[in-house]
């Protein structure tokens, strides 16, 4: 430990459980399982394992993500690492001072002024109060509270909370930097904000784990990406791919062409470069989709793509009803030309809706098929700019100098 | 659950398009780490407590201005809403002397030795209140900051010392009264009192004990805090308060038994021996209550660092 360099964390083997029936205890259910003890019956005592051997370590200054879906363990770990918690087994290593943002309200207490709070806070963290006060403007300046300083917190509404919290956490100045889901309470230009300081955080050497369900987010800060569910490492690398594979698996379920049912229903579909073997980036994209219907119908068919989750990067549709006639098959050809992806794999949604788009589905929004594409990678983007989507486009530019 | 990891290993995805096997709803369906192998606990690596003594007196130091901040912290919050503001400290042992000195003096009355019975009252009622809200308050001190516990990394220890840091400051401003008192009575303390500071640290160290098992055991016991009013009011006339030690402990080898059980009780016999009669404290007494007091301390902290690393699961 002694050798390890500031910022740097290190986990071995951590496993941790908790009591199944996860509820306060009374004296009385220590009598009862003293009793049951005593006369030889097995200790009804039944655990659930969290956390299950999670083996990992981040050098310091780097910044790694943390996804994977609710109770799949991302928190507990962070109250690990940040030793909040302890492990039931294995072994936790960090170096240098820790800020955690923990839920919004971590440690703000609401009978105390912001600036209290943030005195406190500072105390927490190991600083002396002649510390924090130098850090003292920055802080409110950042989280825009200049004019509720003086005001108890539990005034404060839910966003200015998380701005404290998040001001107070990243402007003392840690070696590590542990965030869970809160940027979700500012308004935007909060979050770009947070995203700003958190990059400077990084450039300063600061170590960043970084827990959210908004991975574009996620994507612009963090080169490394660790994907945790039911407790144990599933996947750990580049956040691209990480995420790439998690999005595949956490709303699609790798559950392709499994339709809940509906009037309409899928009977084939197929996604290709007309002449080739792969779907190609700037390549023409072909779909063809074979629907059945049990009715005669007028409705609306949409297509879109996406990464894994129901949301698309881009969304088509025909621009005219279709007739679907009772116990026919009907085919739908799309054609798109320059298919402006980048390689990766994308999946192809689908949904039918009577009359119009806001008529009732017949066949509700789910993913028809995963195709993957081959090109050029998605060009980098700098640190703490979050695209909004993976668009490759093809571009062409000029340089002039003049003098 | 180890049942349940393999059978989600076992849901097989096909890859391009039909048929997930024992999927009802494609939600349900996670991507199961299939690669992954089922595996047991390393049991060698289990998680075990080890109480460094130079480290956790570290730990204290490098946290003392935490003490301070949540001493401060609860100062504050407590007199913005109280009107009497900081006279609030003196009113308990105030009341009670009050209602002690109409008892024993008209109704019972509790033989003394020539000193006035206020003092005499007082000067027990000074240490007993200071162990009694350490105890209750410390005691519940984790509980009420869980959602700092929960969050926070510091030794846990620091939440029952600072509340003991505002009783110590409330003594200190009960104490106030006491010099009024002697003014009132025209009564001076003996030179012995120098011996008071000695005798303080001894109930220091017991009340600090009390309070760490109280304080880690109310967070695995919730109801324990219903009890707690109830002993600590036994306590009160269980310990030689409102009389003498000898009201309770008539032989000499019951009153050194006592005093090892009930350290508060020879702390305030011997207060009395000193600043009110001149006397010399009653080493055996005291030192029963020393060797009681410090055998708490050390199982009591032990207990509680064992105790601490489950705090934030049950939380």
């Amino acid at each position: 430990m002694q050798t390890s360099p500031e910022g740097s964390i290190r986990t071995t083997q951590i496993w941790k459980r908790f009591r199944a029936d996860k509820r306060t205890r009374y004296l009385r259910d220590e009598l009862g399982r003293l009793a049951e003890r005593l006369t030889g019956q097995r200790d009804s005592d039944r655990w659930r394992w969290a956390l299950q051997g999670i083996d990992f370590s981040v050098d310091p200054g780097s910044a790694v993500g943390l996804v994977g879906v609710n109770g799949s363990g991302k928190t507990t770990l962070l109250k690990i690492i940040n030793q909040v918690m302890f492990p039931t087994i294995g072994r936790v290593e960090t170096n240098g001072r820790i800020g955690a943002l923990i839920a919004i309200s971590a440690g703000i207490h609401p009978n105390l002024t912001g600036r209290e709070n943030i005195m406190l806070t500072a105390s927490f963290l190991g600083l002396s109060r002649k510390q924090a006060a130098a850090r003292f403007d920055e802080i409110v300046a950042f989280s825009e509270l200049e004019h509720a300083i003086d005001r108890q917190a539990k005034y404060y509404s839910m966003g200015m909370q998380g701005r404290l919290g998040f001001g107070v956490a990243a402007f003392l100045e840690p070696a590590i930097l542990l965030v869970d889901e809160v940027l979700a309470v500012g308004d935007a230009a909060f979050q770009q904000r947070c995203l700003d300081r958190m990059r400077h955080v990084l450039s300063q050497g600061t170590t960043l784990v970084f827990v959210s369900h908004d991975l574009a987010s996620v994507e612009a800060t963090c080169s490394r990406t660790i994907w945790l569910s039911e407790g144990r490492v599933v996947d750990d690398g580049l956040t691209r791919d990480v995420l790439s594979a998690y999005r595949g698996s956490s709303e699609t379920g790798g559950a392709i062409g499994v339709g809940r049912g509906g009037p309409v229903s899928i009977h084939r579909v197929a996604v290709q470069t007309p002449g080739l073997s792969s779907v190609q980036s700037n390549g023409t994209l072909e779909i063809e989709l074979e629907l059945e219907s049990d009715a005669p119908y007028r409705a609306w068919v949409y297509l879109g793509v996406s990464e894994g989750t129901a949301t698309p990067i881009f969304l088509v549709n025909p621009g005219r009803e279709t007739l679907f006639e009772s116990g026919r098959r009907t085919t739908i050809r799309c054609e798109i030309d320059q298919l402006p992806l980048p390689k990766g794999r994308f999946y192809l949604w689908a949904g039918v809706y009577a009359r119009d788009r806001l008529g009732p589905e017949l066949l509700p929004w789910q993913a028809a098929a995963q195709f993957d594409v081959y090109g050029p990678r998605l060009d980098e983007a700098p640190r703490a700019i979050v695209r909004l989507a993976p668009l490759q486009l093809t571009s062409s530019w000029t340089v002039e100098q003049s003098a | 659950m180890f049942k349940r990891a393999l059978s989600s290993a076992s849901v097989l995805v096909a890859e391009n398009g039909n048929a997930v096997d024992g999927a009802e709803s494609p939600q349900v369906v996670r991507a199961a780490p299939a690669s992954v192998p089922v595996l047991s606990p390393p049991t060698e690596l289990w998680f075990k407590r080890r109480i460094k003594l130079r480290q956790a007196f570290r730990d204290i130091w490098r946290f003392r201005e935490l003490i301070l901040s949540l001493a401060e912290r609860d100062y504050r919050a407590r007199y913005k809403q109280a009107v009497l503001g900081v006279a609030w400290a003196m009113l308990t042992p105030v009341l009670l002397v009050i209602v002690f000195t109409i008892v024993f003096t008209r109704v019972q009355r509790v033989e003394t030795g020539g000193v006035p019975y206020v003092l005499f009252s007082y000067l027990g009622l000074i240490p007993w209140t200071f162990f009694s809200s350490s105890v209750t308050g410390g005691g519940q001190s984790i509980v009420t900051n869980m959602a700092l516990v929960n969050k926070v990394a510091c030794p846990r220890e620091v939440f029952p010392l600072a509340t003991i840091a505002i009783t110590t400051l409330d003594s200190l401003i009960s104490s106030a009264v006491l010099v009024i008192l002697f003014g009132i009575e025209g009564f001076a303390p003996k030179p012995e009192t120098l011996y008071a500071p000695l005798l303080l640290l001894v109930l220091l160290v017991y009340t600090l004990g009390v309070t760490l098992i109280v304080a880690a055991a109310l967070v695995y016991l919730r109801d324990l805090r219903l009890v707690l009013p109830l002993v600590m009011q036994l306590g009160l006339f269980l310990t030689p308060i409102a009389y003498g030690i000898d009201v309770i402990a008539r032989s000499r080898g019951m009153q050194l038994v006592y005093s090892f059980l009930d350290p508060v009780a020879p702390v305030v016999d011997s207060l009395r021996r000193t600043v009110l009669y001149g006397l010399a404290p009653d080493w055996q007494l005291v030192g029963m209550g020393t060797a009681g007091a410090l055998l708490l301390l050390v199982g009591g902290y032990a207990l509680f660092k064992r105790l601490e690393v489950g705090i934030a699961d049950i939380a």
